[in-house]
């Protein structure tokens, strides 16, 4: 409990430095928002009323500042050219990015890890070089055009499943989870091309360990030997793999959601900082953060669950 | 040895991993007669019609927006004092009819009877004197350039209201067949405030139901239409950056129409015997911007050099398969002003430019930076122009800016050649104007001759049409002499279409117009 208290209070520093960077990085893309806001039939005196809107005539530190003070109170303020709260965005947009990073997590594991194990164990086998060669396959293959002939095949010549239709699930559960399919499939097939390879490996490594070889030694069978005792060891890179997966995953399906027509959070960090909304861009940036950070936290306590020996406070750094 | 059985039973699951996940889709979606999905489950024999847009619509509020994805949306939620026919005519939509004095200064526009806002509001004279208000004053408005010449607004009666220009300007019921000229419903906006563009009530076929920003904008059936029955029950325009997927969605039968098909996608479309394309001029224009105000771009012969040096026959047939058309001057068919003869580009002539290039002080060829904007698209056309240009021993060094970035750069004049074009708008006026005349606000190539600012602000005023298509003849060639903007092609409007669709009827600025649409 100590452990978990203690790393929640070493976000604090972290998610500062990343606000702070988050908001020098928005002003320094060059291209004035006021500009693009308005576009090319703004009079001078729009323009100049805009940016004093806008804040953008004060100093730089005053208009973090003031900015900070309004997300502590859970404030990220109002979209610059939605008018609605930031923080109605995103939750608007967060739902579909989390629910296509979870099925993508599970199309990965439920392919990486019956694929894996074997490829470990029948090592040298046409099965393990089968497995190899569609995992190097897989994560050689663009996901934008595994994504593009999916769409073609599933949904155009053959029209078993929607090529685009996302609503959310509390809307229609039935549509929401066809809609899903493809989107999970085409980035999960990639993600577990990565998770593969890292088991194969990490197993292998295991297998040669001592105490393995003590237990087939005393007569265990094989499937057990490695389901039971060598799997366990085999987890913790597994598991750091999973979570930089998934941290990734929160912030960068933007290509996926993009060709799926997603309306996901992704999207919506490269759709505001195309239209200068850096309001929205700052408010989801930080969010995206938080959600790092806790992926990062859940991983760090997994560890302690799976090798006891990890000492808490000793696990992966951020 | 791990056993054969244990084996089996992975690799089965594999298998059935990847067959559970793919497999559980043959039909169970919501479906419509021809069995295709479609995005919103339909009640049984709802009409729904899936518009597919390149943008998220940013703003709901014609007030504000600045965005052509907005437009195609406000064509089905709002309705405009004047519209545009399929031949590019004018033509009165909520306005009954209009008489204008012979100095040109004073509008009466007698309006439609009997039509009504979405939420009940009734449109009347106060309702139009109320938009021009709000268009002309309010801080963010975007319209105050567009009414500038518009000095009041006067209600007669409930059905008459009487414009009093400044000054005399042609364009002026061409601006309100754009923008401003939707009507808006006051109560809607005093309710609201700046909230306004998330709850849009106008007069138009359909009625705004909700907006996902960036996602989708559903509309739904208006059962009091005053311009006949709408067919359909429900609009969506669904949002996909994506091109390619865009079409696809469209073959999958997602999406009913988009709004432009990239060209490479063209084949596609025209391969799919459900499908079909609508492939006409657009009203805009694409070119290079060249600085006229500062080296090396200041000297007329170099700009003329580069201006020659560009084969846009050939550039329309290697970018756009043929789907735009070569570019001299500003006008497209089907304007006003257009002049088919001063339209038609010559094919570049080696000695013709050597010359120039040597009457220019450059004899041997100079070199020059151009900024494109950073899509696929145009960094294939600045390749070409590169190609192209170098040739005649003009060097082109690409610089790549981002679309706002670019903006910026034009405005502050701060570059020797620039690619940007403008999408176009039914009068001449407003694809000129602004882009020509001596320090006028698009007037990034810091144009300033003269006598071009006298004959397109005498174009202006001029109300008789023959009259101030010559006038426009006479400043379009005088800008080619001088080579002040190097106009390239007209892009066209590549709409894609279910041939389910029925109804339509394309119209030259390119909006998809849905109150008379259908779907079999």
């Amino acid at each position: 409990m100590m452990f978990i208290v203690r790393r929640l209070v070493l976000t604090i520093p972290i998610l500062l430095l990343v606000s702070i960077m988050t908001f020098s990085l928005i002003h320094m893309i060059p291209g004035d928002p006021a500009r693009v806001i308005l576009g090319e039939e703004a009079t001078p005196e729009a323009y100049a009323a805009l940016r004093t809107e806008l804040g953008l005539d004060q100093p730089i530190v005053v208009q973090y500042f003031s900015w900070l003070g309004k997300v502590v109170t859970g404030d990220l303020g109002i979209s610059i050219t939605d008018r609605v709260p930031v923080a109605d965005l995103i939750m608007q947009r967060l739902p579909a990015t989390v629910e296509l990073t979870i099925g993508t997590f599970l199309v990965a594991i439920l392919i990486a890890f019956p694929a894996g194990i074997l490829a470990a164990v029948r090592r040298g086998t046409w099965i393990d070089y089968t497995s190899t060669f569609t995992a190097l396959g897989g994560m050689s293959i663009p996901s934008f055009w595994l994504a593009m002939m999916m769409i073609i095949f599933f949904a155009v010549e053959n029209q078993w499943l929607p090529s685009s239709g996302y609503v959310p699930f509390s809307e229609n559960p039935t549509q929401n989870l066809m809609a899903m399919i493809l989107p999970c499939l085409a980035t999960g097939l990639r993600e577990s091309a990565v998770l593969m390879r890292m088991l194969r490996s990490s197993l292998l490594d295991v297998v040669s360990m001592d105490f393995i070889r003590t237990a087939k030694a005393k007569g265990l069978n094989e499937a057990r030997t490695i389901l039971g005792h060598a799997l366990r060891n085999a987890m913790v890179p597994v598991v750091t793999t999973s979570g930089l997966m998934i941290a990734g995953l929160l912030g960068g399906l933007v290509i996926t959601e993009s060709i799926f027509s997603i309306p996901g959070f992704g999207r919506l960090i490269v759709e505001s900082v195309f239209k200068r909304d850096y309001v929205t861009v700052q408010g989801a940036i930080l969010v995206s953060a938080v959600l790092v950070v806790l992926v990062n936290l859940i991983v760090d306590i997994l560890y302690a669950v799976i090798d006891p020996r990890i000492k808490a406070g000793k696990g992966a750094g951020e | 040895m791990f056993s054969t059985k244990v084996s089996k039973a992975m690799l089965s699951a594999v298998l059935g991993t990847v067959l559970l996940v793919t497999g559980c889709g043959g039909g169970n979606s919501a479906t419509t007669e021809n069995g295709k999905s479609t995005t919103t489950a339909p009640a049984s024999g709802k009409k729904v019609l899936n518009i597919g847009l390149k943008a998220d619509p940013p703003s709901m509020d014609p007030n504000t927006s600045t965005s052509l994805y907005d437009r195609h949306v406000y064509a089905s939620l709002y309705d405009k004092l004047f519209d545009i026919d399929s031949e590019g005519k004018i033509v009165p939509m909520l306005a009954e009819s209009y008489e204008v004095t012979p100095d040109g200064k004073t509008y009466t526009l007698k309006l439609k009877q009997g039509v009504k806002f979405h939420d009940g509001t009734e449109f009347d004279a106060e309702a139009v004197k109320f938009n021009f208000a709000r268009n002309m004053n309010d801080e963010k408005s975007r319209r105050k350039g567009e009414l500038k010449f518009v000095d009041s607004v006067a209600v007669v009666d409930k059905q008459t209201v009487k414009i009093q220009m400044k000054e005399p300007f042609a364009p002026f019921l061409s601006v309100l067949t754009d923008r401003s000229g939707i009507m808006v419903s006051p109560k809607a906006v005093k309710e609201h405030g700046d909230q306004y563009l998330n709850h849009p009530v106008g007069t138009g076929p359909y009625v705004f139901v909700e907006q996902v920003k960036g996602d989708h904008v559903t509309l739904k059936k208006n059962e009091n239409y005053w311009n006949g029955q709408v067919k359909i029950d429900e609009v969506n325009y669904k949002v996909f950056t994506n091109g390619t997927a865009k079409v696809q969605n469209l073959r999958s039968g997602m999406l009913d129409i988009i709004d432009d098909t990239p060209v490479k996608e063209i084949p596609a479309i025209k391969g799919d015997a459900n499908l079909q394309l609508v492939a006409e001029s657009g009203m805009g224009y694409q070119g290079l911007y060249l600085n006229n105000s500062r080296p090396p771009f200041d000297n007329k012969y170099l700009r003329q050099a580069v201006d020659r040096a560009i084969d846009r026959d050939a550039l329309v047939k290697v970018l756009f398969n043929g789907y735009a058309a070569p570019a001299r001057t500003a006008f497209t068919k089907g304007s006003l002003a257009y002049n088919e003869a001063l339209n038609t580009p010559k094919p570049p002539d080696a000695a013709e430019i050597k010359d120039l290039l040597a009457k220019g002080g450059q004899p041997n060829g100079f070199n020059f930076k151009l900024y494109i904007s950073t899509s696929p698209e145009n960094e294939q056309l600045g390749a070409v122009l590169q190609n192209m240009l170098k040739q005649q021993n003009i060097n082109v060094t690409l610089e790549k800016l981002e679309y706002g970035q670019l903006i910026e750069t034009g405005d502050k004049g701060e570059f020797e050649a620039m690619q940007l074009g403008w999408s176009g708008r039914q009068d001449p006026d407003q694809n000129f104007h602004d882009f020509v005349v001596t320090d006028t606000s698009n007037n990034d190539g810091r144009i300033s001759i003269p006598k071009l600012d006298e004959l397109v602000i005498k174009a202006r005023g001029e109300l008789d049409e023959a009259k101030r298509k010559a006038l426009y003849g006479e400043a379009a060639t005088l800008l080619q002499e001088e080579a002040g903007y190097a106009y390239m092609y007209h892009q066209y409007v590549l709409l894609g279409m279910n041939k389910k669709v029925t109804g339509f009827t394309y119209v030259p600025d390119g909006l998809i117009r849905t109150a008379n649409l259908d779907k079999q």
